[in-house]
């Protein structure tokens, strides 16, 4: 193990990180558990705050930092650790990115069935919990995780779960890290379940003019036979489309396909195969939070009974207050909808505050995924803390309690 | 506060109906599905039975006046310990609560009590399309709050998981009095992930009054295939061709020839008695594509020199097939006055050698084992079979359990796939995690129960209070950084 102040030391200042605005003092790049851990004591004695930073795709998550010291990249902790194809579960470094993890899956036709971009960490994706469309037929990395390896400001790296797809050998600590967002320690490495990748996909896309007409089509596949992997709403164009995404047999598909064209109805549009994978790569880019210039990124969610109503009236209202929404993503079966709202420059900051009032008053959960930092200051992005809150502040008073990692930027500005 | 004091502040609460405390109720509660001998467990100081959230809430307060600890518990099936108090306290069942509240047809989801029979909640929801996954065997009469605190798994958890990814929010009693809600939909409330702490902590972070589960959908099609095997290597091999031909079943359970001798002549589910092994394999979805995976899995079964392959898809069929499974345990008695039920999981590819292995530690100990298995999740339940009666046969068991567990440790395994640690396996944590593993999980206790008030002396090993815990992990960092702890 190198030395964590030598480490410290000769941390480099490097713009092209920054969370909110704030370019941290210096990041450093530790190769392995022990020196995160190392590293993370050292912060905790020095007061620092420090910053855990994989693929950088999803740093925009959080409140605004009141400070940002010491950044942790996690690319030194990359690879593929462990895989056992027989076994279905691999063991994969934080600093994976999805996308090279994904193509040695592939070799075997396996997958970890989630929607993310290719240069994200599987640090940064379980940290973030932020999950794609694919949620809805396979679920998030919650239910695919089994077990983790975290270094923790105590200078300690702990382990949870391991290797086997069912473990109730102590408490469930991976579920625990699981969106907290590197507040409780820095994920080292994760352990996961992986799937056979189906032997055929198909994607069926129909059109409709109204938001009312693709919602009711994506009623009629949540009541039919068809479980799908991923089932959309999005504003297309001028008018709306409703996206199902349907994998199985090879066999077998053509029956199911036929079905959700006729469910659909307005002659949709068959995507096969390949280009299906393609066409959801293109549809979660939309919602990346790496947003270019002033706009918004909003996650409301509600229980999937009540997502017509709340899709229906945020869009209503977002019209009536004249501000542009031009990415509405609705997922009917996880009861989730994410906006991206784009209003006038001018006055652009207090346009954007009413409508995340008027949208979180619809919902149950209202979250901003992404914003500029000025319209961030003096909100919290997670909304009103939960009455769990003081269990939250007791876990991380655990955990950090000299408040050293991601300080602020999470629930109730933990 | 003195006994007589105490009975009569829970009594105010829960009416007298609903307080136990006499010495010959209070033992039946010294007991639930663990093999005696295996856990330690103490006589109750009262038992609660309280009818709504706002008396255990009350009954929780009182406790923390009376300095008492609380056990929660639901039907007792459970096999570890964790319904049983180690140093007397007060147990709340929560068997009265057992409301289906609401179900939800369009969102899949039933709002239940939590001392709602497993079976009963399926069995009210499938005429209405979808059911609730978990199924252990216990499902005729564990509770779901037990589920929950269990993280209990089943036969189908290899297609549908456990009890954990079928459970959105939570109402939870905290070890403060307090009652908080933990998630209500599908995306998750924003914060720590509560309800997934919650699920499979052995009742020590909060007593479960509701719980919001996820219901799945009835498959259009069921198929159960029974493949009989010469022996137990064949039919793992089988099971791993299945999985490495991306076919992922609803479930896929195996039986040694000692269980086939024990439930073929009880139940006549049609397993040859002459096989070495017995692979039921469940596939279930669309019509289609369950007869295409049908016939490939008959032909996996058929090149893995399966003896024999039969399929059902009529109901009354499959459950016949199924019964076997489902009753090994009680078909156990015509073999052996007792047994002990273990519960270890080995990464799936290692089910052959531990299969062996088992084998080998049954000569040594001398005990017969018998193995049922989900061995698609590389879950293994031997079950020893003995006499309580017969001196020393109690503690060969509990020895060649540990031996067990030692073995599947040492393949990568863990000391338990769904019965939970509770006091049974608490003295094997070390052996699978380190004093600072398990004092991040002691952190985790102490965000929800600072005192150590609910279900102490679960999961962590004997004497390993959370002083002791928060001491050995200053010890280690000071070891590692050089720094003196204050």
């Amino acid at each position: 193990m190198r030395n964590p102040a030598a480490l410290l030391a000769a941390a480099e200042f490097d713009p092209a990180i920054s969370v909110d605005g704030l370019v941290p003092g210096g990041v450093v790049h530790p190769e392995s558990g022990e020196e995160v851990a190392a590293l993370l004591a050292m912060c905790d004695q020095h007061k620092f705050t420090a910053t855990p930073v994989g693929g950088g795709t999803k740093l925009a998550l959080g409140n605004v930092p009141p400070k940002m010291d010491v950044a942790v990249s996690t690319l030194g902790l990359g690879g593929v650790r462990a895989y056992e194809p027989s076994d279905l579960v691999c063991s994969l470094g934080a600093g994976a990115r999805f996308g090279d993890v994904q193509a040695v899956l592939a070799e075997h036709g396996q997958t970890i069935p989630l929607d993310a971009p290719d240069d994200a960490t599987i640090g940064g994706l379980v940290a973030t919990a932020i999950a794609g469309p694919r949620r809805l037929g396979n679920g998030s990395l919650r239910d695919l995780l089994i077990g983790i390896e975290v270094a923790h400001p105590s200078g300690t790296v702990t382990h949870g779960g391991g290797m086997v797809v069912k473990n109730v050998s102590g408490f469930d600590m991976p579920r625990v890290y699981h969106g907290s967002l590197g507040t409780l320690g820095i994920i080292v490495s994760a352990n996961f379940k992986v799937l056979p990748l189906p032997q055929r996909e198909t994607t069926v896309v129909g059109t409709h003019q109204r938001l009312n007409e693709a919602l009711a089509a994506a009623r009629r596949i949540r009541q039919s036979r068809i479980m799908p992997l991923a089932l959309e709403v999005s504003r297309s164009g001028d008018g709306w489309s409703t996206a199902v995404r349907i994998g199985g047999h090879e066999a077998t598909l053509d029956g199911a396909v036929l079905e959700v064209q006729r469910l659909l109805g307005h002659d949709p549009q068959l995507i096969e195969g390949p280009e299906s994978s393609a066409w959801w790569r293109g549809y979660i880019s939309a919602t990346d939070l790496r947003l270019e210039h002033d706009a918004a990124l909003l996650r409301l969610s509600v229980r999937p009974r009540d997502v017509d109503t709340m899709a229906e009236g945020a869009v209503g209202a977002l019209s009536q207050l004249g501000i542009a929404s031009p990415v509405v993503a609705i997922s009917p079966g996880l009861g989730q909808v994410i906006i991206r709202l784009e209003p006038e420059p001018a006055d652009a900051h207090d346009r954007f505050l009413t409508a995340r009032d008027v949208l979180s008053a619809l919902a149950d959960h209202a979250v901003v995924l992404a914003a500029p930092p000025a319209w961030k200051r003096g909100i919290d992005v997670w909304g009103p803390a939960p009455a769990t809150l003081p269990v939250m502040k007791a876990l991380k008073e655990q955990f950090d309690p000299g408040g050293v990692l991601n300080a602020g930027r999470f629930v109730g500005f933990i | 506060m003195d006994r007589s004091a105490l009975i009569d502040r829970l009594i105010a609460v829960c009416g007298e109906r609903g307080v136990f405390h006499t010495r010959s109720d209070l033992m039946v509660y010294e007991y639930d599905g663990s093999v005696d001998g295996s856990v330690e467990t103490a006589l109750p100081v009262a038992v609660t039975l309280p009818t709504s959230t706002e008396q255990v809430a009350e009954i929780v307060r009182i406790a923390n006046l009376a300095g008492l600890p609380v056990t929660p518990r639901g039907a007792g099936t459970g096999l570890s310990g964790g319904a049983v108090t180690q140093d007397g306290g007060i147990i709340i069942a929560l068997t009265r609560m057992d409301r289906i509240i609401e179900i939800d047809r369009e969102d899949r989801t039933a709002l239940v009590e939590p001392g709602v029979i497993n079976l009963e909640l399926s069995e009210t929801t499938t005429p209405l399309g979808m059911f609730f996954a978990p199924d252990p065997s216990s499902q005729r009469a564990c509770t779901v709050g037990g589920n929950v605190a269990e993280n209990s798994g089943g036969p189908h958890c290899l297609k549908y998981g456990v009890t954990s990814n079928h459970i959105l929010g939570l109402e939870v009693v905290l070890p403060n009095g307090d009652v908080v809600w933990t998630g209500s939909t599908p995306a998750g409330a924003p914060g720590y992930d509560l309800t997934g702490a919650i699920v499979g902590s052995e009742g020590m972070f909060g007593i479960v009054t509701k719980a919001l589960v996820r219901l799945t959908p009835n498959p259009q099609s069921t198929l159960v295939q029974l493949a009989a095997f010469p022996d137990l290597d064949t039919a793992s091999t089988a099971v791993s061709r299945i999985i490495a031909a991306g076919i992922l079943p609803a479930s896929l359970e195996m039986m040694d020839n000692l269980t086939i001798q024990a439930v073929e002549p009880a139940y006549h589910a049609g397993y040859p008695m002459d096989a070495g092994g017995v692979l039921l394999v469940e596939t279930d979805g669309l019509i289609e594509e369950v007869a295409a995976l049908g016939e490939e899995i008959t032909a996996i079964c058929k090149n893995s020199y399966a003896t024999e392959v039969r399929s059902a898809t009529e109901k009354a069929q499959r459950d016949l097939l199924w019964k076997g499974r489902k009753m090994a345990l009680a078909a156990m008695g015509r073999l052996s006055p007792n047994y002990y039920l273990h519960d270890t999981v080995v990464p799936r590819s290692q089910l052959p050698a531990t299969v062996a292995r088992v084998r080998e530690i049954g000569d040594e100990f001398g005990i017969e084992i018998a193995n049922v298995f989900h061995a698609g999740d590389g879950n293994l339940h031997p079950l020893m079979l003995f006499d309580r009666h017969k001196p020393g046969d109690v503690e060969r068991v509990l020895g060649a359990g540990k031996e067990i567990i030692n073995w599947c440790v040492s393949v990568g395994g863990a000391l338990s796939g769904e019965h939970g640690i509770g006091t049974e396996k608490r003295g094997y944590m070390t052996m699978v995690y380190t004093g600072e593993d398990l004092a991040a999980m002691a952190g985790l206790r102490n965000a929800f129960d600072p005192g150590g008030r609910l279900n102490p002396g679960k999961v962590f090993p004997k004497g390993y209070s959370c002083g002791e815990v928060r001491a050995l992990r200053a010890q280690a960092i000071a070891q590692k950084h050089d720094i003196h702890p204050v």
